[in-house]
């Protein structure tokens, strides 16, 4: 049977391939990619799998290594790892290293969440945001060998210690900090660093190999009689040297079970498959890359292998692929060597594996922070070289082809664009954005180079960054920063200015300021200076909380290997995760929740109130506290208010001030932490849990609704159409502040409205306006909304529907009920 | 000062519709103009067809007399009465649409709008140019449509000459049947012209339209021979059962054969505009009937072939 698609006349490619799954016509791109389609095929769908190996093997070598410096634990326990994990040979991989067990699966890092770790896996198969199994004998190993041990010893209870009461209220809904407030919200205790990107084209002109020997001719010039170069410089270095070897036995026990494996093979194809994969993993990751294909061997071994020694927010991205493959690449193919069509196999191995690798959130916030298995290994491409020209080459367009063709969502592929993008580049992005998965993700060089080198990095490093995580730039080898910052509710914060300092949520407790009773105010000026001083009090206990991270965390955590490719860290004998490293830029941030939530509903009562007095406070809050019920009329009104996203300036203005007074409090107060603790406006799926905490709010929004996403319009609130709310973003943004990071915005298009070459050469022309603009992302949703609403009523036909979300994309029936209908308000711009 | 007196011309446009991205090059911004000279039986934007400001009431949006009575209250006239359920009824010929009709400002959730606004060329031009920035880099600009936007010949001419000031480029579409001098004066202040052509026989385009073909087909045939170097996208909507005939295709192939600078293009008949007919309290002449499938294709591709 085939999809009706009766109320659409056009359909995006993906749209189509859909159909012809459930019509059981075969895919056209399977005979050109019949390995990783295999592969796929046998993962896709699969609940995800706790495998605790990682987990056990680092609690065990934990437990014997209490007192000593805690790089050298970090890498003892590695090294017990890398000498007892299981290893696994793939049927049909090309590439060898995994983390845990065949199929879709997840490890567990104690050190995060061991304090809650037994509690959490009973509840862990039955959530409804991202739930996932466990075997009952993997459970008992968890509960009563990994986490006790934990107990009393994780960063979380120690960061939950260390709040002060007026921060910790703001933060934790209970005495153990187990649940968030959702209103200072901490994210440094669900992930061992935020977002990041190793310098992996070290690791194939060099190896591990040669930054072993680096380290140990460091510790060979060590200073007998120094105490620095003895407490602190000699643990660092015997710490680089262990997990250098770590990574390269790792690699060894493969190359073993390659063999093995060969040896029993009756395929002779197989066996020589087997037999050449045996011998890169005895070459790399020690060695430098020869080929191609050890380069691609060498970077998943270092990639499988740095999951395992933290847990890196969104799992760690993987730099600049096409730049760093591309020397290896050129010389196989001129060599003969290698074709087009092996080397996008390989890669796609590589894709299959970050695929069934699960990022899991233990913590209920984490999960709701991260929905619908969300991780993003971003892979970035185009962009400029380190001398400002355009970097595109024949692998970028490769990667843009494979993004089309294969299957899944991984990896996530963002495109750099830069004032002289080439046609060609624009052309195949748009094209790929019009496949509609919401891949490429855009980031502008021509906002982000010219403000990285305001924060001091040279012309060099700014110019060569790449895309990390969701929307973030990282310089791998002159970023030092790895803590998460605090997501504030500043949508709780309005409410809190209406009613006097409380929340309907939260009932009696005084949380915020007690500004006075908001039906009393008289002029917009009241109003307003009672939302911004709820809205400084919470910046000032997100400083304060991250002031309290900064010191907390480097007792908790370290990371020889991310330290090991890092060239600060080796020159200065330091793990990344301490406070300050020497000549390093601290790239930290905070997170606007409910930017047109907040602007929306503070224009509204400044014009409907104050201004044209259509409307008293006295009804408005009589509204809000019925959630609109019988007040329908008064929503309307409300409604009718200029709102952010429409290039209105009333509105705008009431945003651009409010991103005004947050920058300025990062100015001033930024320097006491040591780092750039910027203004970003990157919820991932948070929008939604974070909602769900505030009630009523007077853009008309009714209680619990998710908040407005990142620096997108209201949901429905942009009625100007796509241009307006570039140009609002444009219009609201400080440019005169150096403390400003990432904004998010999310576009959604009907495919009608990019049909066609025409169709592309207005997206491309779009992208350019964008790029002009200087807004450092932009992703798009290509999607009819009845596509949407059919999936959501039957996700067993919609299972490979692919959709755009936050920085990432995932599978729309993954996602929970509320995040999906959140997506399908979002304002889709039509043709018109 | 021409421009200074342009800046305070005024007229009445029902519309400003930004990224707009199938009607001429680019991403543009459209400005649509009341009022129309032809009252076609398919038309998609009877909003437009009348020069005044009209009332409209959609129930869709109405929130119910349950929940609010503002508009009952608040007519001077009485034209608006409780309806059937809880919706409103709109007595159109009571109405008298005061000077800043007071329903459509007191309705809260734009149950009761007024199709139809007087603006000045300075007011419309500073919101098109709002985009400037998405013109230059896709070739697009502003596009005055309607109704027939040259049925206000001194407003649309004035907005074409701001447009020009500020190097903004400007298309038009028109139905074709206006004055000469008025066509000719814009043509000279345009960067491209889609024109509609309905029907090749007069009195076929009469029972569509309300109006014969001659001067459409006169005006067009000057505009070709004295703008030679404009883009002139000739488009017929095609509607069945009116225009889709294999022979109207013919003759409209065979009138366009031999001009070079002028493409086709065949606009498939569409609905979407029904829901308006009801918001003005209309029926909608064309009653259920839809063009069959590929019957757009088959026009362009007669045109195309005969045009040769």
């Amino acid at each position: 049977m085939r999809l009706q698609f009766t109320e659409c006349e056009c359909f995006s490619p993906q749209e189509k391939r859909l159909a012809d799954l459930a019509a059981g016509v075969e895919d056209r791109f399977r005979v050109e990619h019949s390995r990783v389609f295999r592969l796929v095929e046998r993962f896709e769908g699969q609940k995800p799998r706790i495998d605790v190996e990682r987990a056990l093997y680092f609690t065990k070598s934990m437990e014997k290594t209490v007192g000593q410096p805690l790089a050298l634990r970090w890498a003892k326990a590695m090294m017990h790892i890398a000498k007892n994990i299981t290893i696994y040979v793939q049927d049909d991989q090309l590439l060898l290293g995994r983390a845990g067990c065949i199929g879709r699966y997840g490890v567990l890092y104690p050190e995060l969440d061991g304090d809650f770790l037994d509690r959490a896996v009973k509840d862990l198969p039955t959530r409804t945001t991202s739930p996932a199994t466990i075997t009952a004998e993997d459970a008992k190993i968890v509960i009563r060998r990994i986490a006790p041990f934990w107990k009393g010893k994780t960063y979380h209870e120690a960061l939950n210690a260390a709040l002060p009461p007026e921060v910790h209220k703001l933060t934790y809904d209970d005495p153990e900090g187990l649940v968030s407030r959702f209103i200072v919200n901490e994210t440094s205790s669900f992930r061992s660093s935020i977002q990041w990107v190793h310098d992996y084209e070290k690791i194939l002109k060099r190896g591990f190999n040669g930054i072993r020997k680096e380290a140990e001719e460091k510790l060979a010039a060590l200073d007998p009689a120094s105490p620095v170069d003895q407490v602190e410089k000699r643990p660092f270095l015997e710490a680089v040297v262990l997990v250098c070897e770590a990574i390269v036995l790792w690699a060894r026990r493969h190359a073993q079970a390659a063999r093995k494996a060969a040896a029993k093979e009756k395929n002779p194809e197989r066996k020589a498959e087997l037999l050449l994969m045996a011998e890169n993993a005895e070459h790399v990751p020690g060695n430098p890359a020869r080929t191609f294909y050890e380069a691609v061997q060498s970077q998943w071994f270092t990639q499988m292998f740095s999951r395992m020694e933290q847990k890196t927010g969104t799992t760690i991205s993987n730099g600049r692929m096409d730049q760093y493959f591309y020397p290896f690449y050129a010389k196989d193919l001129e060599e003969g060597r290698i074709t087009e069509e092996k080397a996008l196999e390989l890669l796609e191995c590589m894709w299959v594996g970050m695929a069934e690798f699960i990022d899991m959130y233990i913590s209920p916030t984490g999960g709701a922070f991260n929905e619908g298995y969300a991780h993003w290994e971003a892979v970035t491409v185009g962009g400029q070289t380190p001398d400002g020209r355009d970097a595109t080459n024949d692998l970028t367009h490769l990667f843009l082809k494979s993004k089309r063709e294969f299957p899944l969502h991984y990896p996530d592929l963002a495109a750099r664009i830069h004032s002289r993008s080439p046609d060609r580049f624009l052309w195949d992005v748009a094209e790929t954005v019009k496949y509609g998965s919401g891949f490429p993700k855009l980031c502008n060089d021509e906002e982000v180079v010219p403000l990285y080198v305001s924060k001091g990095a040279t012309f060099e490093e700014a110019l060569d960054y790449a895309v990390s995580g969701c929307t973030e730039a990282r310089m791998p080898n002159r970023d030092t920063y790895t803590s998460g910052g605090a997501y504030i509710n500043f949508a709780a914060a309005l409410e809190m200015a209406l009613y006097d300092g409380k929340m309907k949520k939260y009932g009696d407790i005084q949380l915020g300021l007690s500004t006075g009773d908001a039906r009393q105010f008289k002029t917009w000026g009241e109003l307003w200076n009672a939302y911004l001083q709820q809205h400084l009090l919470f910046l000032r206990a997100a400083f304060t909380q991250q002031y309290i991270v900064n010191k907390t965390r480097a007792r908790h955590f370290a990371q020889p290997m991310g330290s090991a490719m890092h060239d600060l860290c080796m020159k200065h004998c330091i793990d990344l995760h301490q406070e300050q490293i020497p000549e390093g830029i601290n790239l930290g941030y905070f997170e606007f929740m409910g930017y047109g939530t907040v602007t929306d509903s503070l224009a509204a009562l400044k014009k409907i109130v104050f201004e044209e007095k259509k409307l008293t406070m006295d009804q408005v809050m009589d509204a809000l506290e019925h959630n609109f019920e019988g007040h329908e009329d008064i929503q309307q009104i409300l409604r009718s208010a200029p709102c952010y996203g429409n290039n209105d300036p009333y509105a705008d203005a009431v945003a651009h001030e409010l991103d005004r007074v947050s920058l300025e409090f990062s100015k001033k107060y930024s320097k006491e932490l040591g780092i750039h603790n910027d203004l970003r406006y990157v919820p991932f799926t948070s929008h939604v849990p974070f909602g769900k905490v505030v009630s009523a709010t007077p853009n008309g929004r009714t209680s619990w609704f998710p908040l407005s996403d990142g620096s997108s319009a209201s949901h429905g609130a942009d009625v100007n159409g796509p241009t307006a709310i570039l140009l609002s973003n444009y219009r609201t943004k400080n440019y005169g502040y150096r403390d400003r990071a990432a904004r998010m915005l999310n576009i959604k298009f009907t495919p009608k409205c990019l049909e066609g070459d025409a169709g592309t050469e207005k997206l491309v022309s779009f992208i350019r306006t964008y790029c002009d603009l200087k807004l450092w992302h932009i992703q798009f949703n290509v999607i009819n909304r009845e596509t949407l609403l059919k999936a959501q009523k039957d996700p067993q036909r919609y299972r490979n529907l692919i959709v755009r979300i936050a920085g990432y994309s995932a599978y729309f029936v993954d996602l929970s009920p509320d995040l999906q209908n959140d997506l399908i308000a979002r304002t889709g711009h039509g043709s018109m | 000062m021409a421009s200074f007196e342009d800046g305070k011309t005024s007229g009445i446009v029902f519309n400003i519709q930004k990224y707009s991205v199938h009607d001429g090059p680019g991403i543009r911004t459209i400005v649509f103009l009341k009022g129309c000279p032809l009252s076609c039986l398919w038309c998609s934007n009877p909003e437009s067809r009348s020069a005044k400001p009209q009332p409209a009431y959609n129930q869709g949006r109405c929130l119910g007399l349950d929940k609010c009575r503002r508009c009952l209250d608040i007519c001077p006239k009485g034209a608006v009465s409780p309806g059937p359920g809880k919706s409103v009824a709109m007595d159109r010929s009571v109405c008298k649409l005061c000077e800043a009709p007071v329903c459509a400002s007191a309705c809260p959730s734009q149950g009761i709008i007024i199709y139809g606004q007087t603006k000045t060329v300075a007011e419309i031009i500073e919101s098109v140019e709002q985009d400037s920035v998405f013109y230059s880099r896709s070739g697009g600009g502003m596009t005055l449509s309607g109704g027939e936007p040259l049925a206000q010949p001194s407003f649309a001419l004035a907005l074409l000459r701001a447009a020009g000031k500020r190097r903004i480029r400007t298309a038009l579409e028109t139905c074709g049947h206006v004055p000469w001098e008025t066509l000719s004066e814009a043509a000279g202040l345009l960067s491209s012209i889609l024109y509609d052509v309905k029907h090749m026989d007069s009195a076929k385009h009469r029972e569509g339209t309300g109006v014969g073909n001659e001067g459409i087909l006169e005006n067009l045939d000057k505009l070709l021979a004295k703008f030679p170097n404009l883009p002139v996208l000739v488009r017929t909507p095609v509607i069945p059962g009116f225009n889709d005939s294999e022979e109207n295709a013919e003759a409209l192939g065979a009138f366009l054969a031999g001009h070079a600078n002028v493409s086709f293009e065949a606009l498939p008949y569409h609905r979407l505009g029904t829901q308006k007919y009801a918001f003005l309290g209309l029926d909608y002449p064309m009653g259920d009937i839809s063009l069959g499938q590929g019957a757009a294709e088959t026009f362009q591709d007669i045109v195309d072939r005969t045009r040769v």
